[in-house]
């Protein structure tokens, strides 16, 4: 390929890029500065946004609630995720299985997102099919509150976002050579350090690229928390408040707050490992 | 040995189960006579789908899905918002994940940009999306929809993609180049059989990605919208009958014989 013809073939993505994910992160970020009047804002500058926010009671709270939702949310799905990467890698040989449970995990995707949701009611709500079984076998006397709790939203959210931690794994997991686990085995390497230093340590990078694409989808999602967890209220959440009510500069300063702990958490994970092994080295 | 596969196996069908599990419920209560969401259901009955309406319905959540011309307009807006984004995120995927496997200037910058796109919180680009827009006076359009989601999907299905490259292809590349083959040629003939499973696969991504985006669709939707919007604005407004596990049933029949079909076709000549 000639030198500069490569660059021009990026430039579709960097043009899509820069216009629709630079540009409005940009104008949010001088917004955010900008004095705020009801309706909208004055171009005198000024920090009192961001101070407002996070000096706010409800800062702290907003700020647990959405980081600690979402880490669980990818821990747990990173516990369920990796045996099932594993099994799926290793333990079905046929690939036309595989392609056909490939695209069956898609199938559920495509139920539209509030649907899917709804559906939850049927299953967790105090009429549902958990309290149905549980009383009707003797083991509660009152049914259980499942939904408009923290455990409603886990559930949901591990149940929606699985794949997201699945793909990543499995594509970490099939670049891993199945005759290292097996030499591994024959220098009578017990099973725990066959897993630990050669099965998980070989398939890190799609863990934590598995990890921050459940964080990201989840950290994004401020309707789950507010429907399905009792109103519980996150930086999203907030965000979406106030740019409800036309107050541009508080909505783009949390904006930005949530973005910039994004990317904190990010850059912690990516010093774990690092993410460009698995793409392009 | 044995016991070990069995195992595995079983893992794999709870997990199936696990995330089927809303869609089994979906389907068997959309049978329901009751309006209400019951378990176990009260009686059966496929009037959700296919009955008269009735004129006392005047509230959308009770009128049979099949008549409800709002939803399907929704339904065929998704389509094509979804279809463009994934024309769209395939050929964006494709051309820079070939470019950056070489060492070019600022490669790292552009991962990272990249980078930015999966990890930014659609809120903020939503709202970052509506401020640009209102600062350069022009109305939002369904095409705002296809670029956010396009960005999106395109960070995804970028990262998946150069994962997934066969590592020898470059070197197949390199010997076609040696031989003087144009580079028209090495694309058509070497690069793009050896890819084409990775280019499909970025195209189902941009599909799915963008069928299933609520929060950055919700910045951005106007008028019916598309099915995710559509759908969330009418529970929003409207209350939850059994009509709405109707319309998910079909969804999920559509998409369950849809991608058995697309398996199908994927494991020709495979064991």
């Amino acid at each position: 390929m000639v030198r500069h013809t490569r660059y021009v073939l990026l430039l579709p993505g960097l043009v899509t890029f820069v216009f629709f994910l630079i540009a409005p992160l940009a104008i949010m970020a001088v917004m955010s500065f900008f004095t705020p009047v009801w309706p909208g804002y004055r171009t005198d500058l000024t920090l009192n946004n961001y101070v407002a926010y996070l000096t706010s009671p409800q800062f702290r709270i907003l700020a647990f609630n959405t980081f600690s939702t979402s880490l669980v949310t990818a821990f747990i799905c990173m516990i369920i995720g990796f045996p099932f990467a594993y099994c799926y890698t290793f333990k079905i040989k046929s690939e036309r299985t595989r392609n056909y449970i490939t695209m069956l995990l898609l199938a559920p995707f495509l139920i539209d997102w509030t649907i899917r949701s709804v559906a939850w009611i049927s299953i967790l709500g105090e009429r549902g099919f958990v309290n149905s079984m549980f009383l009707s076998a003797g083991l509660i006397s009152e049914p259980i509150k499942f939904l408009f709790t923290p455990t409603a939203l886990f559930i949901i959210w591990v149940q929606t976002n699985l794949l997201f931690m699945i793909f990543p794994m499995n594509l970490a997991l099939g670049r891993m050579d199945p005759e290292v686990i097996e030499a591994a085995k024959v220098l009578k390497a017990p099973p725990y350090r066959v897993f630990y230093d050669i099965v998980f340590k070989m398939a890190l990078p799609g863990v934590i690229c598995g990890f921050i694409f459940v964080f990201v989808n989840t950290i994004s999602d401020y309707v789950t928390p507010s429907l399905w967890a009792g109103g519980l209220q996150t930086l999203g959440l907030s965000v979406s408040n106030y740019a409800s009510q036309f107050l541009w500069p508080q909505a783009s300063a949390g904006g930005m707050i949530l973005l910039v702990a994004c990317i904190i958490v990010l850059y912690i994970l990516l010093k774990v490992v690092d993410i460009k092994k698995l793409v392009y080295e | 040995m044995k016991k070990m596969d069995l195992l595995a196996k079983v893992y794999i069908l709870v997990i199936f189960l696990a995330i089927y599990l809303p869609t089994i419920f979906l389907i068997v209560l959309s049978f329901n006579t009751s309006a209400r969401i019951t378990f176990p259901i009260e009686g059966f009955t496929s009037d959700w789908y296919f009955g008269e309406p009735k004129s006392y319905q005047a509230n959308p959540s009770y009128i049979p899905i099949i008549h409800d011309q709002f939803f399907w307009d929704s339904v065929f807006n998704s389509i094509r918002v979804s279809g463009i984004t994934a024309v769209l995120t395939c050929i964006i995927v494709t051309l820079t994940a070939l470019t950056m496997r070489y060492r070019l200037i600022g490669r790292d910058v552009l991962f990272y940009m990249f980078l930015l796109g999966f990890i930014t919180p659609g809120v903020l680009v939503g709202l970052g999306t509506i401020l640009l827009f209102r600062l350069l006076g022009s109305t939002i359009t369904e095409f705002n929809m296809i670029a956010l989601n396009t960005v999106y999907a395109s960070s995804f299905g970028f990262i998946l993609m150069m994962a997934r490259f066969d590592p020898y292809l470059m070197l197949y590349e390199y010997t076609a180049s040696a031989l003087k083959v144009g580079p028209v040629r090495v694309f058509r003939y070497i690069t793009l059989p050896l890819i084409k499973w990775e280019v499909l696969s970025s195209a189902i991504m941009g599909f799915l990605l963008s069928w299933g985006e609520l929060i950055r669709n919700l910045w951005v939707a106007r008028g019916t919208g598309v099915v995710s919007t559509f759908v969330f604005m009418q529970l929003t407004v409207y209350p939850l009958t059994t009509k709405w596990f109707a319309a998910g049933s079909i969804l999920a029949a559509v998409s369950i014989v849809g991608l058995i079909i697309m398996a199908t076709v994927l494991s020709r000549g495979t064991k």
